[in-house]
């Protein structure tokens, strides 16, 4: 077998903030059709690892590689029309403007920039959007939103506007989606359903990178997992390993854990 | 010549210490409460008739006690003001943030119309005169306006950093919300920024009336030039201002030599575009 | 969404066609005048809500684009003697190059710099045309910017110029729905509701922006122009900020982001001072604290009463939800 292609790699990056080290010299590579999860204690420096991938705070050292090529100096908006796309730990929607709406704006990246062109042709603005919608109604089914789509969603409650905003990137053909904390926030049963999403999305040749407390889904979704204490890379490796390393145990996972997991474990078996 | 360019330039620092002023003015208030205060010229003015058309030529008080009793009367319409504008104020969008403030202002403007009457005057007598140190002639009001200037950032100096309502002022500064959790009450701390904001409007209302007439359009392009100020200091962040007042006001003295004089007041705006093209920052590179 | 811009568009035909009929039954010149200055302050505020009311950028600066507009249009045509036509062209392209031009250093980042910056350039916009006395005739200002002719018809009455300007407010007004209600109203829109979201979406904010801002200028320079040449003189002590604030108190009071709002205030902030005319020297007063009412209790304008009445009458009715 061929060796896996690298989705996005990050070479040497490190963040400073006047001074503070919050992210230093870290590198690890996503890979084409695996789950790579980001995992750590809080103010390990994983939303700023995230940030400086997509570009919302960048990186003052290092590299960011998308399919090999440098990212890292582009603007978000690049970076997100290349296909990296992204969701948000604190939900960001437009909370003003329906569902429907805010998936509309997600594709539009897409379409035709040029005003002018667009005012004088009207065939093509009326197939613009035609499609956009088609597209649109199309993901609204997949996530099983469709009943929600003209409902304003400030209205709607937490896991039916986190599950808007995933349905808003996928809008946008992204080839890498990074999750920050998918399923904070949400009920089990939620978050049951937007674990299966991801799944499935995953099923369709998205990859995935994800930021997450909660260990369960972790193990469930992820095939990698980086683990960061401080700023430093401490582990990577599959859940299994992950779960036996002792370094990650005592700065993260406790003792506890791993007793409830093979506790688990041997219920399963 | 050279005495020339000395004169412009004591006469520019003492216009950019009021520049300076009016930065740190609005810049305590975005602080407090993230609304940018578009009534601030019209506040000066309103210091600047209180002092002049009340307690000095209605009164015929001295101006010592006339300034004491200015600063006593704006702490007190401030205190009203903050509790009817500025707190209700502080949760909404910037449009209506913008345009309560700018609203305010008309507001003091017709106020002030109605009850001292549209006629401009002038206080008779105040830092009048000059002083001649060699070849170089520097009026009262200049020296005034600078030792005052200066004596108010220290004590604001002094007020932020060693009492406790100004260490609350700080914190309010860096996060509201924060310092909301950590105990602070932002509401209280809102009406001292807005007193004390509004006392440095009266200062600078009063500091100005040797230099122009008091008018209701005396400090419209004060007002503006303190926003300059800010900007090319550094948004949000107070030795900004001063910083920023100071080089408005030299450099606009200065460029009275080279230009005709009715563009002096150019200076300021074109500055403020050329920084927000090159260095948006400010330039002591420090925002909020 | 839909039913609700269908009955918007409803509204605005019948505003149309109500302004249309006005001069059928008034021939006081005087209200002919003012019934001009509204059509023009509707094509400006249709152009401020793309910035302003859509993006919620402040802008504090129409007064100068409008003021570039008039003398752009009023002094090629008095002194070359180009058509007004062309002038007003020329006036609309200048609108283009200054939304650009100013748009680019106050847009490219966060924060309060568009009102800054737009609120220095009517100064200093105000500053040239009262010192540029040999090009602008300072506050003396420019008479005799001629008139002009639609095919045979020459607009020489303010009647004829006010129909000339109607048509060219609804023609706006259409421009206006087609941008607002697509996909670009849409990103117009998002940058007010969650300015964070739109890059990871692939869309570059600054562009956003800037087209925003550089629409409302072509709208702003174009009612300056259609200003001077009915007018036939302008001054720069017209062009003052209060000018810039009256714009967005227009903006504010009928209703931000909705055309049919911004036509409601264009009538009714235009027809306030007539309306209170009877309170002589108190009149600016209580308009400013009538304003100021309006900005802090209701924050969605006129246009919302309608809707919150409607609400109360059809309880239950799903096409409930603002603009």
């Amino acid at each position: 077998m061929e060796q896996t292609q690298v989705v996005l790699e990050v070479q040497n990056l490190v963040k400073r903030f006047d001074g503070l080290v919050a992210v230093d010299n870290l590198n690890f590579k996503v890979k084409k059709g695996r789950i790579h999860a980001l995992i750590g204690p809080n103010g390990a420096g994983k939303t700023t690892t995230v940030n400086m991938i997509t570009g919302d705070n960048p990186q003052t050292e290092g590299e960011v590689l998308f399919y090999g090529k440098s990212i890292s100096k582009m603007p978000i908006y690049e970076r997100a029309s290349l296909g990296i796309g992204r969701t948000f730990q604190n939900i960001k929607l437009f909370s003003t403007m329906t569902v429907m709406e805010n998936l509309l704006i997600g594709g539009q990246g897409k379409t035709t920039q040029n005003l002018l062109k667009y005012l004088a042709n009207f065939k093509l603005a009326q197939r613009e959007e035609r499609q956009l919608r088609e597209k649109a109604e199309e993901i609204l089914n997949f996530i099983g939103m469709y009943k929600y789509k003209d409902e304003q969603v400030s209205n709607l409650a937490y896991g039916r506007q986190k599950m808007t905003e995933l349905g808003r990137t996928l809008m946008g053909d992204p080839k890498l989606i990074l999750l920050d904390e998918p399923a904070a926030g949400l009920n089990p049963s939620e978050r049951k359903e937007f674990i299966d999403i991801i799944q499935k999305v995953f099923e369709n040749n998205v990859d995935m990178f994800l930021i997450e407390h909660n260990m369960d889904v972790v193990m469930n979704l992820s095939h990698d997992i980086t683990v960061l204490n401080f700023g430093c890379k401490i582990a990577e490796g599959d859940p299994k390993s992950i779960l036996e390393n002792e370094e990650v145990i005592s700065a993260y996972l406790g003792e506890g854990y791993r007793k409830q997991m093979k506790k688990e474990a041997g219920q399963d078996a | 010549m050279g005495s020339i360019i000395v004169q412009l330039i004591i006469s520019g620092i003492a216009m950019g210490f009021i520049y300076a002023l009016v930065g740190i003015e609005y810049t305590l208030i975005w602080n407090a409460s993230g609304v940018l205060n578009f009534s601030h010229d019209k506040l000066i003015t309103l210091g600047a008739y209180i002092f002049g058309g009340t307690y000095i030529v209605g009164m015929q008080l001295g101006f010592v006690e006339g300034i004491l009793l200015s600063i006593v009367t704006v702490a007190v319409i401030g205190i009203i003001i903050a509790k009817v504008i500025f707190i209700p104020l502080r949760n909404l969008t910037m449009i209506y943030t913008i345009m309560a403030t700018v609203m305010l202002g008309k507001i003091i403007v017709e106020a002030i119309r109605l009850y001292w009457g549209p006629v401009p005057f002038s206080v008779p007598g105040f830092l009048v005169g000059t002083v001649k140190i060699n070849n170089i002639v520097i009026s009262i009001a200049n020296i005034v306006i600078i030792i005052a200037a200066a004596i108010c950032v220290c004590a604001l100096q002094l007020f932020l950093y060693k009492t406790k309502p100004g260490k609350a002022m700080r914190c309010v500064a860096q996060n509201r919300n924060a310092s909301q959790i950590m105990g602070i009450d932002v509401k209280t701390v809102m009406i001292i920024t807005i007193i004390i904001s509004m006392v440095i409007c009266c200062l600078i209302g009063i500091l100005v009336s040797p230099l122009l007439n008091i008018s209701t359009t005396m400090s419209n392009m004060i007002g503006l030039k303190g926003f300059a100020a800010g900007v090319i200091g550094g948004f949000g962040y107070l030795p900004g201002a001063i910083v920023g007042g100071l080089v408005i006001g030299i450099v606009e003295n200065l460029a009275s030599m080279v230009f005709p004089a009715v563009y002096k007041d150019i200076a300021a705006f074109v500055l403020l575009v050329a920084f927000l093209l090159v260095r948006p920052k400010g330039i002591t590179g420090k925002t909020r | 969404m839909k039913r609700i811009a269908n009955r918007q568009y409803l509204w605005i035909g019948a505003i149309f066609v109500v302004l249309a009929l006005v001069p059928l039954f008034i021939d006081n010149n005087y209200y002919i005048t003012i019934l001009n200055q509204m059509v023009i302050n509707m094509i400006v505020v249709f152009g401020l809500n793309f910035i302003t009311g859509l993006t919620g950028q402040m802008n504090l600066g129409t007064a100068g684009i409008y003021a570039i507009g008039a003398y752009t249009s009023a002094l090629l045509s008095k002194n070359f003697g180009i058509s007004p036509w062309l002038t007003m062209m020329a006036a609309i392209c200048a609108g283009f190059l200054l939304g650009r031009g100013l748009g680019y250093p106050s847009l490219k980042m966060k924060g309060v710099y568009l009102s800054l910056t737009t609120l220095a350039f009517t100064e200093i916009v105000r500053i040239f045309a009262t010192n540029l006395i040999d090009i602008t005739g300072g506050t003396q200002g420019i008479n005799d910017i001629p008139r002009f002719a639609v095919g045979p018809v020459m607009l020489d009455t303010n009647t004829k110029y006010f129909y000339f300007i109607l048509v060219v407010a609804v023609l706006v007004c259409l421009l206006s729905i087609r941008i607002v209600y697509s996909k670009w109203g849409r990103e117009f829109r998002a940058v007010r509701d969650n300015a964070d979201a739109i890059e990871s979406l692939g869309l570059d904010i600054k562009k956003i922006k800037i087209r925003a801002f550089t629409l409302a200028a072509m709208y702003g320079t174009l009612g300056g122009a259609l200003y001077a040449h009915f007018n036939s003189y302008i001054t720069s002590l017209s062009f003052t900020t209060d000018l810039s604030i009256n714009y967005v108190i227009i903006l504010m009071v009928g209703g931000i982001g909705s055309i049919l709002g911004n036509m409601v205030g264009a009538v009714v902030v235009t027809l306030l001072p007539e309306l209170l005319r009877f309170l002589g020297d108190y009149y600016q007063i209580t308009y400013c604290i009538l304003v100021l009412i309006s900005a802090l209790f209701l924050p969605n304008g006129l246009v919302s009463i309608y809707g919150k009445i409607t609400g109360l009458l059809n309880k239950g009715s799903s096409a409930e939800g603002g603009e």
